[in-house]
C-alpha cells in the first residue's frame, strides 16, 4: 500500500486532503511564543481571525519541523508494512526537510524494507496546491508513486505562481524573498510583483503601483506565460481579501473565457510570511522565469 | 540722541528695539498672506529668528558691553548672528538671519563703527540676504532691504558721518516706500491686495531699531509677544499613584571648571557624552568654549546631576518629566523649550558641530546607520505615516509652524546616521533645512527639494535603505518628487479674488502648491474638483489625510465616492489630523 502525504503549506485543507486520501503534515506557526499547528485537531481554520490579528499588529513567526514530529508521521505508516509518498513543499525554503532527511535515517534503519518517495512541488501555498490537485488526479486515476515522481521531474516547472504583497514589512521581516527593495511602498500602493522560480524560491519581479494595475500585471503574467489554462486548472489565492480575489477572477475570465478558477485562502502559515490583502494565482504555464 | 558711533551695547539695544516693535506686530504681519487661509506665519517665523539672536546675546547687557570695551561692536554682531542663523524659520527667517549675518560680516573686527561703517555693514547685509536664496524675487523683503540701504548709503555720501537716527530715518522711509510699492512688483501680492509680509517685518525691525536709538523704552524681553514655543503642560497627568514611565527630560548647562578640568578649552567632553550615554537615552552633549550642553532622557536625573558637578558647576538646569510631556514631540520641544531659555546655546548647537565631529564620530560610530530620513510634518496621524513610511526623525511643523535650523541640527544628531536625507515637506521650510544642513558637520546631509507633505511623504517612503548607491537613493527621491501632485482643501478667512477664483469667506478652497483652483461650500466639493483638476484618474494611487477638523466619517464617505468614481485610481484613506487643511490628497 501507497500512503500519500501533503503537508499544510500546500494550502491543502483536510476536506482536499481526504478528496484524495492523502494525510496532512502541519507545518507550525508561532505567535509570541506560542506554537499554533494548524488542522490538529480540527478541520476548520478562521482565516479572517487570524489575517486580522495580523492587521492588528501582530507578526508571527514560523519554524522547522521537529524530528520526532516526521517520526510520529511516517513511523506508523512503514510499521503497518505502507510506503509513503510525500508531495511537499519547497524543500529551497525552509530547514524543515533536513529534520525530515534525519527522521527518514532513522526510520530506514528500522524499516529497511518501506519505500519513501517525494515530490518537492518547488512552490508553496497556491502553485503546490495546483500540482499536488493534479498529482492526486493523476494518482487517482492508478499512476503509481514512482510514475508521479517521474511526472513531476518534468511537469512542476510547467506550474507558475504570481502574486503579490499588499504590505512588505511581513516578506522583510522573513528575508524570504530575493531582490526586494527595502522602501515602505506598501503606503504608497506599490507592491511587489513575486513569483516562485525554478529552484523553487521566492523573487521579486519589480513593483506596481495600483491595486487595478498589479493585477492586471497579474493577468498580463497569464497571457505571456499560460499554456493552454481553460485545459487546467486555475487557481486564484489570497490571504484573507476575498473581494480581490473575486475581481482578479473576474478580470481573468473576461480575458480567458471558459477558464475554470478555484479560490484558496493561504494556509496561515505561509501568510505569516506575506500578510494579510495579497492576492496570487497559479496556472499552467510554459515554464517558470528563470 | 546724536550717536555717530554704534558700539556694541547700542547695538545690542537696537536690535533689541527691533524685536519689541516686531512682536508687537507679528499678528498683523502674520495676516498678511497671500492666500486667504489661516496659514500666514512671517511674523512669527522673523520674531522667532530675532529672538534666537538676542538669546544668544543674553550674557551680553547694553550696559555690560559699554562698560567693557573688551566686548567690540563686532563680537556682539557675531554671536547675535549665530543665534539666528540656528533660529532661523521659514523663508523670511533666513533672509533675515542672512542679512544680520552679513551685517557682522561687514562689523567684523570693529570694536565700534561709524555710521559710514554701519551703512557699510548694512550693505554687506543686503548682498549676504540675496545670497540666501538661489532665485531673488523683486517685491519681496530683499527689494524693501535693498532700496532702504541703498538709501541709507546715498545719505551716508552725502553727508559724511551722518548721525546715526538720520541715518535709520533715511533708511526707513525709504522702506515704507518700497513697501507700499512691493504690489506693484509681485502681481501675486497685487492680487490679494496685500504689501509683503516679510518687507513689512523688517521695516518693523527697522523702526524698533530707531526707537532705541531714540532712547524709547525697550522692554527686555518681549515674552508677551513671543510665540508659544513648548505644550502647555497638564501637571494632573501625573498624579500621586502616577509611575514614571518614561523618565525625565533632563537638560543642562554647564561650566567647566578650571579646578576641577584643568584648561576648559581642551577639555575633551567624551567621558561626559559616554557617561550620560551608560546613564540614560537620546543622549546630545557637546561643548562650546567652556560650557557644555547636555540633553539626556534618564529615570534618575539626581544622579546624572550629582555626577557631571565633578567636571564643572551648572549654568541652568531642566528636569522635565516626560509622562507629562506630549509624546512623540518630546525631544523636539524639549531643545526648543532649551533654546528659548538658555544664553548661548544656539551657538553652542552650532558650534559644537564644527569643533566636535571627530569626537563624536568616535564615540558613535559603531552607532551610525548608513542612512536616515529626516522630515517635517504636523497632524498626529500625518506624523505617525512618516514615520510608518521609515522616517527615523519627524520634526513638528509645517506651514504654520515652522522649524528652526536648530530644530532640524537637532533631529540630525538624533537620527546619527552617515547621511541623512531631509524632507522639509514645504517651500518655506527648504532655506532653513538648507541653513542647518551647512551648519551641522557631524555627517553628510541631503536636503531634498520637497515643497509639500505629499511629495516628501511618498519619496520619503520610496527610499530604498538597501542600495548602496547614495547618488542613485537621491536621484530616485528627486523623481520622485517631481512626479507626485499634492491637492489641498483649507478653508478661506476673506473674500479674495485670486487665479481667476471668486472666494468668500468660509469657502473651502482647493488648491496646489501656490494655486488656487476652485472655491467651494464643502471641503468635499473642493476636495473632488481638485482632485479632479490635477487628473486624479491618470494617477495610480490616491492618498488621502484628512485633516483635524474634518469627521472621520465624512472622510470615509469621501474616499468611498472616490474611490467609485474613479475606479482605477486606489483610494487610501489616514485620518492626518493636520492643522489648517482639511484634506490633503497626494496623487501617486
Amino acid at each position: 500500500m501507497l500512503t500519500i502525504f501533503t503537508d499544510s503549506d500546500t494550502d491543502f485543507t483536510p476536506k482536499v486532503a481526504a478528496e484524495y486520501g492523502f494525510k496532512l503534515i502541519s507545518m507550525p506557526y508561532s505567535i509570541d511564543g506560542k506554537t499554533f499547528y494548524p488542522y490538529e485537531g480540527y478541520d476548520e481554520f478562521d482565516f479572517h481571525a487570524f489575517y486580522d490579528s495580523l492587521r492588528g499588529g501582530v507578526l508571527p513567526t514560523t519554524s522547522a519541523l521537529g524530528e520526532d514530529r516526521y517520526i510520529s508521521y511516517f513511523e506508523p505508516e512503514f510499521a503497518a508494512g505502507n510506503d509513503i509518498l510525500y508531495i511537499h513543499f519547497s524543500a529551497a525554503m525552509t530547514m524543515t526537510f533536513q529534520s525530515m532527511d534525519n527522521a527518514l535515517k532513522t526510520l530506514k534503519a528500522k524499516y529497511p524494507e518501506r519505500k519513501f518517495y517525494s515530490i518537492d512541488t518547488k512552490g508553496i501555498t497556491i502553485v503546490s496546491y495546483l500540482i499536488a490537485r493534479e498529482l492526486g488526479d493523476l494518482l487517482k486515476k492508478g499512476m503509481s508513486a514512482e510514475e508521479a515522481v517521474k511526472w513531476a521531474e518534468t511537469e512542476v516547472d510547467n506550474y507558475s505562481q504570481y502574486f503579490f504583497a499588499d504590505d512588505l514589512k511581513f516578506f522583510r521581516r522573513s528575508g524570504r524573498v530575493g531582490g526586494l527593495a527595502a522602501t515602505m511602498g506598501g503606503l504608497i500602493g506599490l507592491r511587489p510583483v513575486i513569483h516562485m522560480n525554478k529552484e523553487g524560491k521566492m523573487e521579486s519581479l519589480g513593483t506596481v503601483k495600483g491595486r487595478i494595475q498589479v493585477m492586471e500585471r497579474l493577468v498580463k503574467y497569464v497571457e505571456e506565460c499560460g499554456d493552454d489554462v481553460t485545459a487546467h486548472r486555475f487557481i486564484v489565492g489570497h490571504t484573507d481579501a476575498p473581494e480581490l480575489a473575486a475581481q482578479l477572477e473576474g478580470m481573468l475570465k473576461e480575458k480567458f473565457p471558459g477558464l475554470q478558477t478555484e479560490t484558496v485562502c493561504t494556509n496561515p502559515t505561509a501568510g505569516s510570511h506575506c500578510g494579510p490583502n495579497g492576492v496570487g494565482i497559479a496556472f499552467h504555464s510554459k515554464g517558470r522565469l528563470k | 540722541m546724536n550717536e555717530k558711533t554704534i558700539k556694541s551695547g547700542l547695538y545690542l539695544r537696537m536690535l533689541r528695539g527691533g524685536e519689541s516693535r516686531l512682536g508687537a506686530n507679528k499678528d498683523a504681519i502674520n495676516d498678511l498672506n497671500v492666500f486667504p487661509i489661516p496659514d500666514g506665519d512671517t511674523g512669527d517665523n522673523m520674531l522667532m529668528t530675532l529672538s534666537g539672536g538676542i538669546d544668544a546675546t543674553r550674557s551680553l547687557t547694553p550696559e555690560k558691553t559699554e562698560n567693557q570695551p573688551s566686548i567690540s561692536l563686532g563680537e556682539t554682531a557675531s554671536k547675535a548672528s549665530k543665534g539666528m542663523l540656528l533660529g532661523a524659520r521659514g523663508n523670511s527667517g533666513v533672509i533675515l538671519s542672512r542679512f544680520f549675518a552679513g551685517i557682522a560680516k561687514g562689523l567684523e573686527g570693529l570694536e565700534e563703527a561709524s555710521t559710514t561703517l554701519f551703512a557699510d555693514a548694512l550693505a554687506e547685509g543686503v548682498k549676504s540676504a540675496y545670497g540666501a536664496v538661489s532665485t531673488p524675487v523683486e517685491g519681496t523683503m530683499l527689494t524693501v532691504l535693498r532700496e532702504g540701504v541703498e538709501a541709507a548709503q546715498a545719505e551716508i555720501q552725502k553727508e559724511a558721518e551722518a548721525q546715526a537716527q538720520t541715518l535709520l530715518e533715511t533708511l526707513i522711509e525709504a522702506m515704507k516706500v518700497s513697501l507700499e510699492h512691493t504690489p506693484e512688483l509681485l502681481p501675486v501680492l497685487k492680487e490679494a491686495g496685500v504689501v509683503d509680509s516679510g518687507g513689512a517685518g523688517v521695516l518693523c525691525i527697522a523702526e524698533g531699531m530707531l526707537d532705541a536709538l531714540e532712547g524709547k523704552d525697550i522692554p527686555a524681553k518681549q515674552t508677551q509677544n513671543a510665540p508659544p514655543k513648548a505644550p502647555q503642560v497638564d501637571l494632573d497627568g501625573f498624579g500621586p499613584d502616577s509611575v514614571v514611565t518614561f523618565g525625565y527630560c533632563t537638560e543642562f548647562l554647564l561650566r567647566l571648571q578650571t579646578s576641577k578640568v584643568g584648561d576648559p578649552d581642551a577639555f575633551d567632553p567624551s567621558p561626559i557624552k559616554e557617561f550620560l550615554e551608560s546613564a540614560g537615552e537620546s543622549v546630545v552633549c557637546f561643548k562650546d568654549g567652556s560650557i557644555v550642553k547636555a540633553h539626556v532622557h534618564t529615570p534618575t536625573p539626581g544622579q546624572i546631576l550629582n555626577k557631571v558637578q565633578q567636571w564643572g558647576e551648572f549654568l541652568t538646569v531642566k528636569i522635565e518629566n516626560m509622562n507629562l510631556q506630549h509624546s512623540g514631540v518630546t525631544i523636539q520641544n524639549n531643545f526648543d523649550t532649551a533654546a528659548g531659555g538658555t544664553a548661548a546655546e544656539p551657538e553652542a548647537k552650532t558650534e559644537a558641530t564644527k569643533t566636535e565631529t571627530k569626537p563624536a564620530e568616535e564615540v558613535f560610530a559603531k552607532k551610525r546607520k548608513r542612512y536616515a530620513v529626516v522630515a517635517v510634518a504636523c497632524g498626529e496621524g500625518l506624523v505617525q505615516a512618516f514615520k510608518d513610511a521609515g522616517v527615523d526623525e519627524v520634526i513638528e511643523g509645517g506651514q504654520t509652524m515652522n522649524p528652526s535650523a536648530a530644530d532640524f541640527v537637532a533631529a540630525f544628531e538624533r537620527a546619527a546616521a552617515e547621511t541623512i536625507f531631509v524632507f522639509p515637506n514645504n517651500s518655506n521650510i527648504i532655506l532653513a533645512a538648507n541653513q542647518a544642513a551647512s551648519l551641522y558637520k557631524g555627517c553628510e546631509i541631503v536636503v531634498l527639494p520637497s515643497k509639500d507633505l505629499g511629495s516628501g511623504y511618498v519619496a520619503a517612503a520610496s527610499i530604498d535603505r538597501s542600495c548602496p548607491d547614495k547618488q542613485q537613493i537621491v536621484d530616485a527621491a528627486i523623481e520622485t518628487i517631481g512626479s507626485v501632485e499634492t491637492c489641498m482643501v483649507s478653508k478661506a478667512t476673506r473674500d479674495a479674488q485670486m487665479d481667476g477664483v471668486v472666494v468668500h469667506e468660509g469657502d473651502y478652497l482647493g488648491f496646489e502648491r501656490g494655486r488656487i483652483i476652485c472655491a467651494e461650500k464643502t471641503r468635499e466639493d473642493a476636495a473632488l474638483k481638485v482632485a479632479e483638476t490635477l487628473g486624479i484618474g491618470l494617477h495610480d494611487v490616491a492618498i488621502v489625510f484628512s485633516g483635524a477638523d474634518t469627521p472621520e466619517a465624512e472622510a470615509q464617505a469621501f474616499a468611498a465616492i472616490l474611490q467609485n468614481k474613479f475606479p482605477r485610481t486606489e483610494t487610501m484613506l489616514t485620518p492626518g489630523g493636520q492643522p489648517v487643511y482639511d484634506y490633503i490628497i497626494i496623487l501617486c
